[in-house]
């Protein structure tokens, strides 16, 4: 049998990057892929998130399944999700906690004894796993001068008190939003712009400045010294034909051409904290290529299907 | 109150198959390969890529119902290839591309990391 293929070689080129935040380029593959990545990204890369929660006291404002659903919600430093069993499929423990390979214990205690409000924030919830930990937002934003008390779980009054035990255990962002590493991710097309300089050489400055002021987003401006209408940004186009609508109102269809190139794709990726935003894409990828080896064929399907092959080949006439 | 849990949308059920693979009766060279707990993420990539083979005839996947956990891959080839065939080779090739991504995706962050004090 000959070696055909059909692989494309994607190029990729970073033009941000942070901790929590990245833009990208994706060129030389095609929308499926891109939006197979944003999907995964989004919804079946793991993290670990709080799943049980055990009360022992709360005279909190708060009731028990609000304070739950807060916990659960709550950014916990996800890199070792990869490598860790989901609970489900975990034979080391019936996925009630106590075991490493699946959930993360914490404690959390709080009591309030003095008349000034007391805040119970993710600050509060002591970890049995020192990788497995509520994220840290100044550590990200880079500011460790600013006493910021992480996330409000509840506030309590002199007297209150709240004490529970919590499991947190891997899981995705299909199940429940509180496993999605994502805060947003999307991509846009490349906008292609092509302005017809022979035909707008002909219009009067008035017309041009018309034009440039028809799209809502700074995409076209006036060359200050030659007068002729230049593309300043072309990322700033939303593809809402407006500049196009103008023109066909002008009688001047086709004087400025914009589409969208197939192939090429600028990423925004912002995580919350639970991993960083290149372990993200990596993850994605990783996620994706295992989706993949799910779907292949297996052996038995195969030979189920040559045992029928014989009357294939009768059908195909050899 | 009566419905599915969450994770039906993608635990295969024990004793249930993947993938499993039902030939066209009609048709030679067509089949449909059904898919249990994916939905466009793998129909969509799959089916793109099986449209880059110049064998594949025709290549269409459907999530049936959203309700039903599952996707239909129907491929119809020339005399040339197989739809087994054009499958693996689309999977094949989309591994391949995910494998370049990745290392062309890492070699940038070294590449970034490195020109500015990151
Ligand atoms: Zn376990």
């Amino acid at each position: 049998m000959e070696e055909r293929s059909y692989q494309r070689k994607p190029v990729v080129k970073i033009r941000e990057m942070k901790d929590d935040y990245m833009k990208f380029e994706l060129r030389n593959t095609d929308a499926s892929v891109a939006n197979a990545l944003r999907r995964v990204m989004i919804a079946e890369v793991p993290t670990v998130a709080i799943d049980l929660v055990e009360i022992e006291v709360n005279s909190s404002v708060l009731n028990d399944e609000f304070i739950a659903h807060r916990l659960g919600l709550i950014p916990l430093t996800s890199e070792r999700a990869m490598s860790m069993r989901f609970s489900r499929d975990c034979d080391a423990c019936d996925g009630d906690g106590q075991c490493e390979y699946c959930s993360v214990e914490f404690h959390l205690r709080a009591k309030c004894v003095v008349d000034q409000t007391l805040d119970v924030t993710s600050k509060d919830l002591l970890s049995s796993d020192h990788t497995v930990v509520p994220v840290d937002f100044n550590e990200i934003a880079g500011d460790e001068t600013s006493e910021q008390k992480g996330v409000m779980i509840v506030k309590l009054r002199r007297g209150q008190e709240l004490r529970l035990r919590a499991i947190a255990r891997k899981g995705i962002g299909k199940d429940h939003a509180k496993w999605s590493p994502a805060a947003t991710v999307t991509f846009m097309y490349e906008p292609e712009i092509n302005i017809n300089e022979d035909m707008m050489a002909r219009l009067s400055l008035e017309d041009k400045q018309s034009i440039v002021e028809s799209s809502p987003t700074k995409v076209f401006d006036i060359d200050p010294t030659t007068q002729q209408v230049v593309v300043v940004d072309a990322e700033a186009y939303t593809y809402d034909d407006e500049v196009i609508k103008k023109l066909e109102s002008m009688g001047k269809t086709g004087l400025i051409d914009i589409k969208a190139k197939e192939d090429s794709f600028i990423f925004t990726v912002e995580t919350t904290g639970a991993v960083k935003a290149s372990q993200l894409v990596l993850n994605a990828i990783e996620i994706l290529k295992q989706k993949l080896d799910a779907v292949r064929l297996s052996d038995d399907t195969v030979e189920a299907d040559d045992q029928f092959g014989e009357l294939g080949a009768h059908m195909r006439g050899g | 109150m009566n419905a599915p849990d969450r994770y039906e949308r993608f635990v295969v059920p024990e004793g249930t198959k993947k993938v499993s693979y039902e030939r066209d009766t009609k048709i030679i060279n067509a089949a449909s390969f059904i898919i249990e707990r994916e939905e466009h993420t793998i129909g969509n990539i799959v089916r793109m890529q099986l449209h880059l083979d110049e064998n594949v005839l025709f290549a269409g996947y459907k999530l049936p119902h959203p309700l039903q956990y599952k996707i239909i891959i129907r491929i119809h080839t020339t005399s040339q290839s197989s739809p087994m065939q054009a499958y693996n080779l689309a999977i094949n090739d989309l591994d391949k591309e995910l494998d370049h991504l990745r290392s062309a995706f890492e070699d940038e962050i070294a590449n970034y990391s490195s020109t500015r004090e990151y």
